[in-house]
């Protein structure tokens, strides 16, 4: 018993709370000799093994055994800690995967044998089963040293003795069986992300949060629902709005009217259209060459051959395609005065403006819109035309209508309020797709920002444009009345906005555009729009300095890491150094205490040689004075040495030869 | 076992050669190390040069610089083809010296060139992995050094193989054998792996056997950089 040397280590009287992980790199010599040893003493302590050594034995049996893992841990591969009866709380147990429960310390199974050939075959001097296990053992053990960190390839190849090539197969067994590397951390996802794409590892970075949103290809989207719900679109030039309605909504498709637009080229289709299934229209010139809209071919459209309606005038009712062209061309022409714009088309002048709002390009005409409406889906050629009257023109020919609204007749007008958060919700209550409109656009960008943010930036553009034109007063004149409250949060029914609407004989707060009918006051859409684009800046400004200030955190963050990495560098070069230092004054000591001890042998032997009175050593020539002896010890010593002839200049075998005689 | 391109007899699990560029023309100076797979046509090496030149802005005269230099290293690598490699084990110490931008790495270990499924490329990713290094033109640098010095080796063997067979055929003593028979940095098989001896390498030997990865700052890295130049002018 005494004899195994690895088993008087945990013989020698220490107690249980040994660091049993020096020991464990021999546990499994120790395991299988403790058992020819001692057979009967690896019981488990309750059963009355009950000494210390026993103890730590039956640890280091079980440790040494993980496939056997007495209490299922294992097999189950879940890293409990639940202890078997009578062992110390302390003792750690390794998981393994329980696929792997064939592992046995002492034996090499098929599986290895099968798995790592070459070292099995006997073609190789430098591979075979000997080593191999010791490289498996080796490993295994590192892991264990620290179950809780990743063991890697390089720490192991350092320390063994092999072509690497052979070693990472070892290494690479091991880890997917589990063996090691079962408990660690998981890699970091940088790391699987470099694996991955091999020795370039892809440096991801974050897209911006309010990435552009590509709309499709605006004539794509004709007589479609655009896609709605942006999370967020860039301020300003990069969306381009869909149309704000449906040529079935202003023509209205069960009645199919005269004067359908082209859905490709904005043009009223005056010879007869082509009808898709999708109720995309498009004008024969369109398909003629073959504009169709995206996604469909000349397959899908149907030959209708609805033309225009006669030249009639028609005093009431539906604008035919005729009309509505000379609308048009009477407004490029003849520009923002409605007078003569009515003579030309023989309508009342009203109507001429109801009518021009409920085109898609309407909006244009106003130019009251701010930039978006430049950037908006334009409708061909026309719409560009249109687009000149600015604003400010389109407000003087206005106010001379202001008397007008007064009679204005009040249809059922859907209120579109969108600028707060319950807006959302209840987007669409208009008969038209307005909803994919500026205003939603406005309701999720407001949605973004906070519905604080989207007051206080509508409160700014609103009184921004109360400097800007005392008319803008009368539109927000409601504001006065109510409170911020209900300025923001609208009613959610029609009824009740028509009901507020009829007392004042003002539109309220609606921000509905497209379906905003006869009589409705455009210079109050005007400023309406303006608030709600001012609005929109504001929103996204605020958006933005939020994401300014994460980023200069985020630099902030990045920069205080980079400096303590740096920190933790130096501090790691110091203690290196430090250490060295240790070393070196260590070995200083060392050699100073050698250099005492050679001293004094000298000094002894010389004396015994002396005391036995060798003649030989008074040999003067040999007569050289030592240094180092001059330094230390008395006289006497000196005189000794010096007489003797220097110890250093006899050979050796004198040297050894005294020391005999002296002896 | 020849060094041709089928998937058997390649010295590496891929045969790729390794590339190194360094070019001056009017005090420009270019350098480079890559890998090239030698089963690329030719018309490759063209593009590639013409590429590099136009990304790096160079001006055109390396074109055809950059485009012999490859091609005259290719066909160096393509006079080895059909030589006999590696027929018995042979373990030789690899070393890595080198500095990549900002980083420096030394590195030795050990390499058997018989083992034909040997990857350097995997094993630069894992270097590059388990030390977390980031820079990731560390790790083709690693490979491409790691492929040259088996190249290096491979040159050799193929010399010594051709003198064993003179030898042979002059018919002389057999002291030529041992002697021309690997450099000092190949592992005595019988010392390392026979039975006595553990494969455990000694502890005190594990700094020499494990990498050295150290970062320069870039006044450090310009000072290096300057120390280069003046060594090889």
């Amino acid at each position: 018993e005494s004899e195994n040397p690895a088993f008087r280590k945990i013989d020698s009287g220490h107690s249980i709370d040994i660091n049993i992980t020096k020991v464990r790199g021999r546990l499994s010599d120790l395991d299988r000799k403790a058992s020819i040893i001692h057979p009967i003493t690896l019981l488990p302590p309750s059963q009355g093994g009950g000494c210390s050594l026993n103890r730590c034995l039956w640890r280091a049996a079980i440790e040494s055994e993980p496939g056997r893992g007495a209490e299922t841990e294992a097999s189950t591969g879940m890293s409990d800690q639940k202890t078997p009866e009578g062992v110390p709380p302390d003792r750690e147990l390794y998981t393994i995967p329980s696929r792997s429960s064939w592992f046995q310390w002492d034996e090499i199974h098929e599986i290895e044998r099968a798995e790592l050939g070459d070292f099995f075959d006997v073609t190789s001097f430098s591979r075979n089963p000997r080593v191999y296990k010791e490289y498996r053992d080796f490993i295994i053990n590192r892991y264990r040293e620290d179950p809780s960190r990743r063991l890697t390839f390089t720490e192991v190849r350092r320390s063994l003795i092999g072509d690497v090539g052979a070693l990472r197969r070892v290494f690479l067994f091991l880890d997917r069986w589990g063996l090691i590397n079962f408990s660690a951390a998981e890699p970091s996802r940088a790391h699987a992300a470099g694996s991955d794409d091999g020795v370039f590892r892809v440096v991801v970075e974050d897209s911006p949060p309010s990435s552009v949103r590509i709309l499709p290809f605006p004539h794509a989207g004709r007589g479609l629902l655009s896609p709605t719900g942006s999370k967020g679109a860039e301020e300003g030039g990069s969306f381009k709005l869909p149309p704000l309605t449906s040529y079935s909504d202003v023509f209205g498709s069960p009645t199919p009217l005269a004067g359908r637009l082209c859905g490709d080229c904005g043009e009223v289709c005056v010879s007869g259209f082509y009808e898709s299934k999708s109720a995309i229209a498009i004008c024969t010139n369109c398909f003629k060459k073959e504009n169709y809209c995206v996604g469909n071919s000349a397959d899908d459209f149907k030959y209708n051959d609805k033309k225009c309606l006669d030249d009639g005038k028609h005093v009431t009712g539906e604008w035919t395609g005729t009309e509505t062209l000379s609308l048009l061309e009477a407004i490029v022409s003849k520009g923002p005065d409605w007078d003569l714009i009515s003579n030309h088309v023989r309508r009342n002048k009203l109507e001429c403006i109801a009518k021009l709002i409920q085109l898609p390009f309407g909006e244009h005409m106003l130019g009251s819109v701010t930039g978006k409406c430049d950037q908006r889906n334009l409708v061909g050629q026309r719409a560009e035309e249109i687009q000149q009257p600015t604003s400010d023109v389109i407000k003087e020919f206005v106010k001379p209508e202001m008397q007008d609204h007064e009679n204005a007749t009040e249809e059922d007008h859907t209120a579109e309020e969108s600028k707060t958060e319950p807006a959302l919700k209840r987007r669409c209550i208009s008969l038209s797709d307005t909803s994919n409109s500026l205003m939603e656009k406005v309701a999720s960008l407001s949605a973004l920002a906070g519905p604080h943010v989207a007051a206080a930036a509508a409160e700014a553009a609103i009184s921004a444009l109360y400097n800007e034109h005392p008319y803008a007063k009368k539109v927000f004149m409601i504001d006065t009345n109510e409170t911020n409250d209900t300025y923001f949060s609208f009613a959610p029914q029609n009824k009740s906005a028509s009901d507020l609407k009829t007392g004042d004989g003002e539109t309220e707060e609606a921000f509905g555009i497209a379906e905003c009918t006869t009589g409705k006051n455009f210079g109050h859409l005007s400023f309406q729009i303006r608030a709600a684009t001012g609005t929109t800046f504001g929103a996204t400004a605020a958006h933005a300095k939020l994401l300014a200030n994460q980023e200069d955190r985020h630099i902030d963050y990045l920069m205080a890491s980079i400096i303590n990495a740096q920190l933790r560098k130096i501090q790691c070069k110091m203690k290196h150094f430090e250490v060295l230092e240790s070393i070196m004054e260590q070995q200083y000591t060392q050699i100073q205490q050698l250099k005492e001890d050679i001293l004094q042998q000298w000094v002894d032997i010389s004396q015994r040689a002396l005391a036995a009175g060798i003649p030989r050593w008074k040999d003067p020539s040999f007569h050289k004075p030592l240094p180092s002896v001059k330094e230390a010890k008395s006289e006497q010593p000196f005189r000794v040495l010096s007489s003797s002839a220097s110890l250093s200049s006899c050979g050796e075998k004198d040297l050894r030869k005294s020391r005999e005689e002296a002896q | 076992m020849t060094l041709s391109g089928s998937s058997v007899n390649r010295p590496t699990s891929e045969n790729l050669v390794p590339i190194r560029l360094d070019i001056e023309v009017d005090g420009q100076r270019f350098k480079d190390a890559f890998t090239w797979n030698p089963s690329d046509p030719d018309s490759e090496v063209i593009s590639f040069a013409k590429r590099t030149v136009k990304d790096l802005k160079l001006p055109p005269i390396f074109v055809t610089h950059i485009a012999q230099s490859i091609q005259s290293q290719l066909a160096e690598f393509r006079s080895l083809e059909g030589q006999e490699m590696y027929s018995t084990e042979k373990i030789m110490i690899l070393k890595l010296d080198l500095r990549v931008n900002n980083t420096i790495i030394r590195d030795q270990f050990l390499w058997d060139l018989s083992n034909f499924n040997s990857d350097p490329e995997e094993f630069a990713r894992t270097f590059c992995t388990d030390l977390d290094i980031s820079d990731p033109e560390v790790g083709p640098a690693i490979a491409v050094s790691i492929r040259e010095q088996l190249y290096e080796m491979a040159i050799q063997n193929v010399a010594s193989a051709r003198e064993i067979r003179m030898v042979k055929k002059g018919r002389r003593g057999l002291e030529h054998l041992s002697s021309s028979k690997g450099g000092n940095n190949s592992l005595d098989l019988a010392k390392s792996f026979g039975s006595k001896a553990s494969v455990l390498r000694k502890r005190k030997e594990w700094h020499l056997y494990g990498p050295i990865v150290d970062t320069l700052t870039n006044e450090e890295v310009d000072a290096v950089e300057a120390k280069e130049d003046r060594n090889l002018l």
